[in-house]
């Protein structure tokens, strides 16, 4: 068998079978849950556009899958180090690429298992509401390279340190600092520093272009600069994390 | 040969780890790599494995340069780590399939593997459930999975009782002997050593201090073994017999106390004493030996002696 099937299969079967991962899922469907409920019941909240609201369902999923994605990525080289399991990887016959792209799909079968228990939440705000069908497609389309390069940036991290913690704290920052201009408001977002932050970060292009589509229902083709901007962070996580992963800390 | 390691070199963020280290091990030898703590042992199998990068040196892998088709070399090539983990929340059938799966499939079946080493029947078990002794023979199975040429396995006894040592002794002489398999066995333990290997190196301060067939190097370097024997009859005589290789040290109650020369075999003195009558009771050793030539080796006050016999 392929050995990126079997490693991916390993993550998979870690994810599922592992109590932490039962856990992750079940601690997010909660979020989700309390979330819709929220945005469909709350006085002040059940206002809101329902097409905001559907922004806003969708850009907490990517949040959660980037968060998740930090998690496995940190685990991927560092965790493996930790529990004496790295060693056996790196010395049987498959290439630092293989064992990267296993891993990779480990992440991305998290996300999807994300997306799809996602998608009755969306249905449950947005139903009736504009612009349902984009909000799915797009959240596929721009929250996958942005979580897969969250995953990439920790497994470069994690190869790198030996140390999941080390991994984890790195990545969230970084995942915390791409949030901070949506989390600062607008006013600083309209500035020279907001915009420019906005131009390079992976995080605000994926949410303005929900925003963008969901609200606005802008085409497509507006969406390409940024489109263009997560798969250019897509590819550069991607060739740190191979880079690492050639000679990962493994004592 | 299998591994030609020619003045390994080391070096990690500015620190030299290993400078000037030599192994040379061929099919059907069992190698015994030796040293201190912190010596270098576990780094030299490191770079063996191309987990490091050689700063200097040359080495070789089944007569091609290490670096050559690694992946294709690695196939023929069982490791156990030093600290062998597991996924605990797989059986232990389930977990050496998967890692077989990495090499293509497993050579044997698993079943068969798994009483190999001594876990028979217990291929459904999780490997959470494992005591320690368990998941070093797990890790030995693990090595094993592919059926390799080269075996390399660091202290692979530890943590095993007097029966599974003595199993995994057997195991491994049956390995290099029967199939050829050439086996690098990194330990503290001398008996294994004593027990197992035709080769040994040692290293200090990651340099080799002395490498080369065992029996050679006892002859030259050793001083000879001592033994205290008792004897189910005591003899007349106060003195060994003529023709014995060995000198009476002593005598002690119903003890007595030899030196045996480095190049005498001891069996053939216990077999000597038996033709002559002395009906021997107990046998003990002593000291000196391998023991003796690895302190001497390792000692940070002499000055270390470079050596490589092949």
């Amino acid at each position: 068998m392929n050995p990126i099937r079997l490693l991916a299969g390993k993550e998979r079967l870690a994810l599922l079978q592992n109590q932490r991962g039962l856990a992750w899922l079940l601690a997010y469907s909660i979020v989700l849950s309390a979330l819709a409920v929220l945005l469909v019941s709350n006085n002040e909240l059940s206002l809101l556009d329902n097409a905001q609201v559907v922004y806003m369902m969708a850009g907490t999923i990517s949040v959660a899958g980037a968060v998740l994605a930090v998690i496995l990525g940190s685990d991927a080289f560092a965790g493996e180090r930790e529990r004496g399991t790295l060693v056996p990887l790196l010395v049987a016959p498959i290439t630092p690429t293989q064992l990267l792209a296993g891993k990779a799909v480990g992440v991305l079968t998290a996300w999807t298992v994300m997306y799809v228990l996602a998608l009755p939440y969306l249905w449950a705000v947005g139903v009736g509401g504009q612009n349902l069908v984009q909000a799915i497609i797009y959240l596929g389309l721009f929250g996958t390279p942005v979580v897969l390069g969250f995953g990439y940036l920790a497994m470069s991290l994690s190869a790198r340190t030996g140390s999941v913690m080390t991994s984890l704290l790195f990545s969230l920052i970084v995942l915390l600092f791409s949030a901070s201009p949506l989390l600062i408001g607008p006013g600083l977002r309209n500035n020279v520093i907001g915009r420019g932050l906005d131009a390079v970060n992976p995080l605000s292009g994926a949410l303005n272009t929900y925003d963008a589509v969901i609200i606005d229902s802008e085409p497509f083709t507006r969406q390409l600069p940024r489109l263009a901007l997560v798969v250019v962070w897509l590819g550069l996580t991607f060739a740190a994390a191979r880079w690492t992963a050639r000679k990962p800390r493994f004592r | 040969m299998l591994i030609n390691a020619e003045n390994l070199s080391l070096t990690l963020d500015g620190s030299s780890i290993l400078h000037s280290v030599q192994l040379h091990l061929e099919s059907n030898q069992i190698y015994g790599l030796l040293g201190p703590n912190g010596a270098g042992k576990s780094t030299t199998i490191a770079v063996i494995l191309g987990l490091y990068d050689l700063s200097q040196g040359t080495l070789e892998l089944f007569g091609r340069p290490a670096n050559h088709q690694a992946v294709e070399t690695r196939r023929r090539i069982g490791v156990m780590p030093e600290h062998a983990g597991f996924y605990d929340w797989m059986s232990a059938g389930d977990y050496l399939a998967w890692y077989a799966g990495l090499y293509g499939g497993s050579q044997r079946p698993i079943p068969e593997l798994l009483e190999q080493v001594g876990l028979n029947g217990l291929g459904d078990c999780k490997i959470v459930r494992f005591s320690h002794g368990m998941r070093q023979r797990l890790g030995i199975a693990r090595a094993l999975v592919n059926n390799p040429k080269l075996l390399i396995l660091d202290e692979p006894t530890n943590g095993l009782d007097p029966r599974g040592r003595r199993e995994i002794h057997d195991l491994l002489l049956s390995l290099a002997r029967e199939q050829g398999m050439g086996i690098l066995l990194c330990t503290h333990l001398l008996d294994d050593v004593d027990r197992l290997c035709d080769r040994i190196g040692i290293i200090h301060q990651g340099r080799t201090t002395l490498e080369g067939s065992l029996v050679e190097l006892l002859g030259r370097h050793g001083t000879g073994c001592k033994f205290r024997l008792r004897l189910e009859t005591n003899p007349e005589t106060a003195n060994l017999p003529d023709g014995i290789e060995a000198t009476l040290l002593s005598r002690d109650g119903g003890w007595w106390h030899l030196h045996l020369d480095a190049h005498a075999n001891p069996a053939d003195l216990w077999q000597k004493l038996l033709a002559r009558g002395w009906r021997i009771r107990e046998i003990h050793a002593e000291g000196g030996g391998i023991e003796e030539v690895y302190l001497r080796m390792t000692s940070t006050a002499g000055q270390p002696l470079r050596e490589a016999m092949t």
